[in-house]
């Protein structure tokens, strides 16, 4: 199986640099043939990878040392679900992984689109398998998981305590399938802009791709929170390392071009914007993978230094020369006639939303390569870490909120003063009324007063829209509510299903201006010893230890404490915290020894209990951390993933219904010189 | 637009300044000082002052070791390292820190005992003055400046749709009341 694994990888490399060659070739001569030809190369690439995706799996799971790989990342007695998630444990096979992912894309977009975008299709088909030969030739020449090893060793050096984990089976999963989705609106924008078929046919087949990538990049980036969270036991889930952020950045422009491409199917604006939205974002994904891959950038999860993140390099030089030769060339064809009524209008607030996203993507990535620019500069060498990342983006990402809130208030095309105040009048009250009220209760921390009452506007805006929205359906249709409020999201899924997402970002500031009340504790516990601490809430804990305990496991030795939470009259409950020393088959250490915490969860807060070491023969150094509202970090990314699973869930073609959200402004404006449907191909 | 050919010569040109100034990975990079220990951590003492006293509480103390990185791969602050994935440096360092404020130090006083040890890289951030301010300043400069440029484009889009209005071939006969209620109709239709 390994050597079928081997060989298709290379196969695979053949059938993709054969789809390139002859779809490009396809588009440029006319020739319907040659375009057929390099679609069915790209389904036979698509094959051929998944072989090789069987061949690696396959000597993961029977333990075959002979592979470097394998014998890198796990060992005989790492249970076989890691073993299975070792696939993209490391660096070969997380490239292996990526050209899965990318070509089992490629194969549901061409085969989506064997009948549609026709014109498009062979440049599509030549881009995406361009994008195939790069990943498919830095795995197999850069970063081959087949390489061999003189020997067979007898046991594996094991996977990382740290991966170990659930989340490694989701969190990367989650992120590779948001990073490698942004290739396929790119391939159609590249495709757009060779054909300089630039009307609204490419931006329809893009939309949902981008909801896609969009959609697991916050899936997987609410898991790394989690992961980090729960594994690495510093009690935060976002320490703006280099390679979270390089997570965050196309989330952010992906984010602006979903909102910007509600501009342009209304408006026809905007043309140049979102195809540098689009290619910037898979630019970005790119950008995120080398410095994850290079070392070139410090970062906790970087892989080690390697060949591979020259090949990025280069790709990402040669994609950007690329694209920018041809969005110059084709400016023209770019062109749309721009109208804007008004400041004041829903368009607008749009196009100030995407100043801040994309002001807080170039502060991320600036703040991310900065380190190299000063030292360029200056030639001294500086750490750019979470002090900077906070100080810069906790104002934008307020700024970020407030527009959330304000959007959707403001009417399409011009909102008169009498529209803005009664659109105004409830959402600032609302807002204003909950920033009081945290006042009076004593809360002084200016970022989290300031959080608090914008999540209070735009959760009384989000209200307010639903409310209105199920009244007219009620009036209309005599409906019970529960009905008109499944019914008002079912009819016009893009706009309920956005402001669903808008409430989990609500919920997510919410929970990040909790952690500003958190309160730690170190502290030495005896067997039977007590330590009374005070939560954030102002009650008081009491936590007994119950003694340390020192056992074998799976494949680690384990040093345990236990301590007994006790808070008013409710019954008491036990906390385990440990310290795992990971050993081999043979009994022998493999890695350092890791923490793993113990969580007494709550939504109004976690009792978060790290166990730093043994003094003596059963005196526990401990630290206890009260931190608020952190479970509501996950449910703020989980309603996001609603919202846009309810955004992305097609919606059924209803007669005269396909302008749902717009149908006014199109009655407003009959002399429009270009229309676009705003549903076109979603 | 440019033509191919301008194209490829403004490719060119940027291509050699890339090439032309070669940067360096940050990786396996030496610490400045030469009381350095040979695995690069290097000690950070001073004298105790004269009756000194701790002038950090521990809470102070914690939020002072969030602002020193530690230098092991974790690209952590040190208080962070050695609450959750301890190293070789990141004890050492708190205990040095811990000698500090007992020693009568405040936090300003330590932070610049760490950077004439290690460098400048010892801050999680860099201190606001000479070319760090590019640093600072350019996410609320891109910002602003992306804000200015849309308003400027929104007054260019707002006088071309008002010269439209003005020549519109088909004008709509209703005043502005009535295209109100038209649109306050529509909008409850909608929902």
């Amino acid at each position: 199986m390994i050597l079928i694994g081997e060989l298709s990888l290379w196969v695979a490399l053949l059938m993709a640099t054969w789809s390139a060659t002859v779809s490009f070739a396809g588009g440029r001569m006319g020739r319907a043939d040659l375009a057929a030809s390099g679609e069915r190369a790209n389904y036979a690439t698509f094959a051929f990878v998944v072989l090789s995706s069987i061949g690696l799996w396959s000597a993961l799971l029977s333990s075959d040392f002979s592979l470097r790989y394998v014998a890198s990342y796990t060992s005989a007695n790492l249970p076989a679900v890691y073993k299975f998630a070792a696939f993209w444990g490391g660096q070969q096979g997380s490239m292996l992984f990526w050209c899965l992912i990318l070509s089992f894309y490629s194969a549901i977009a061409l085969y989506a689109n064997r009948r549609r975008n026709r014109e498009l299709m062979p440049y599509v088909t030549g881009t995406l398998a361009i994008v195939q030969v790069f990943f498919l030739a830095t795995t197999a020449f850069g970063a081959n998981p087949y390489a061999r090893l003189d020997w067979i060793p007898p046991d594996g050096t094991g996977l990382n305590p740290q991966l170990q984990n659930p989340g490694m089976a989701t969190h990367p999963p989650m992120l590779y399938l948001g990073y490698v989705a942004t290739a396929i609106p790119f391939a159609f924008a590249i495709a757009a802009l060779i054909s300089r078929r630039l009307d609204a046919e490419w931006l329809g087949a893009v939309r949902r791709w981008s909801l896609v990538s969009w959609l697991f990049l916050t899936v997987g980036i609410t898991l790394g929170m989690w992961w980090a969270y729960v594994e690495l036991g510093w009690g935060g889930y976002w320490a703006w390392d280099p390679v979270e952020n390089a997570s965050l950045l196309p989330w952010l422009t992906g984010t602006a071009f979903l909102h910007s491409i509600m501009i342009q199917e209304k408006r026809g604006m905007l043309r140049k914007w979102n195809v540098t939205l689009v290619v910037t974002t898979f630019l970005l994904s790119i950008l995120g993978t080398f410095i994850t891959r290079s070392g070139v950038i410090e970062s906790v999860h970087s892989f080690a230094q390697s060949p591979v993140g020259s090949w990025f390099a280069s790709f990402l030089v040669v994609a950007i020369a690329a694209t920018a030769y041809l969005v110059t060339t084709r400016l023209k064809d770019l062109e749309a006639r721009a109208e804007l009524e008004s400041m004041v209008s829903r368009e607008a607030a749009f196009l100030y939303n995407n100043v801040v996203l994309v002001g807080i993507a170039f502060s991320v990535l600036w703040g991310t390569l900065f380190p190299i620019i000063s030292e360029a500069v200056r030639g001294s060498k500086i750490t750019v870490g979470p002090p900077f990342f906070n100080t810069v983006n906790i104002p934008l990402g307020l700024l970020l909120l407030a527009l959330t809130g304000i959007g959707p208030l403001i009417a399409w095309r011009r909102a008169s003063v009498a529209n803005l105040k009664r659109q105004f009048a409830s959402p600032v009250a609302g807002g204003l009324l909950l920033g009081a009220a945290f006042f009076a209760l004593g809360m002084r921390d200016p970022y989290a007063l300031v959080s608090y009452t914008l999540a209070g506007f735009v959760a009384t805006t989000i209200t307010q829209e639903f409310v209105k929205g199920v009244g007219a359906r009620r009036r209309m249709h005599s409906e019970s509510v529960p009905l008109a409020f499944v019914r008002l999201i079912a009819r016009n899924r893009r706009r309920y299903g956005g402001y669903i997402v808008h409430l989990g970002v609500v919920v997510l500031f919410a929970a990040f201006a909790g952690l500003a009340f958190k309160k730690e504790y170190d502290l030495a516990l005896a067997p039977g010893g007590s330590f009374t601490a005070v939560d954030p809430y102002n009650r008081t804990w009491t936590f007994t230890s119950q003694g340390v305990s020192r056992y074998e496991e799976l494949n680690r030795q384990v040093t345990a404490v236990v301590l007994e939470a006790k808070q008013g009259s409710r019954p008491p409950t036990l906390i385990k915290s440990e310290k795992r020393q990971h050993v081999d088959s043979r009994g022998m250490p493999t890695f350092e020894p890791s923490t793993e915490v113990g969580i007494l969860e709550s939504l109004r807060q976690d009792v978060y209990l790290v166990l730093h070491g043994v003094s003596g023969e059963e005196t526990a150094e401990v630290r206890i951390s009260f931190n608020p509202l952190v479970w509501w970090v996950w449910y703020g990314g989980l309603i996001m993933a609603i919202g846009g699973l309810i955004v992305m869930w097609p919606q059924a073609t209803r007669q005269g219904a396909s302008r749902a959200e717009g149908g006014y402004v199109v009655a407003l404006q009959p002399t429009r010189t270009e229309r676009e449907p705003a549903e076109a191909g979603v | 637009m440019p033509t191919r050919r301008e194209f490829m010569f403004a490719l060119g040109a940027g291509a050699g300044l890339v090439v032309g100034r070669r940067v360096d990975a940050q990786q396996g990079a030496g610490i400045p000082g030469a009381t350095m220990s040979g695995d690069g951590y290097v000690p950070v003492r001073r004298p105790p002052k004269p009756g000194a006293t701790s002038k950090l509480t521990d809470l102070e103390r914690d939020a002072l070791e969030r602002r020193i990185s530690c230098p092991c791969p974790c690209t952590l602050d040190i208080f962070t390292c050695r609450t959750s994935m301890p190293c070789g440096f990141s004890p050492r360092m708190h205990a040095d820190v811990v000698s500090l404020v007992n020693g009568g130090y405040t936090a300003d006083e330590i932070l610049a005992a760490f950077e004439q040890g290690y460098g400048e890289k010892v801050l999680m951030a860099p201190r606001a003055e000479g070319f760090n301010w590019v640093g600072w300043l350019a996410p609320f400069a891109a910002v602003g400046g992306g804000a200015v440029v849309v308003a400027a484009l929104i007054r260019r889009w707002g006088r071309r749709a008002a010269e439209h209005r003005a020549t519109s071939p088909v004008p709509i006969e209703a005043s502005d009341d009535e295209l109100a209620r038209l649109e306050a109709a529509v909008r409850g239709e909608d929902r």
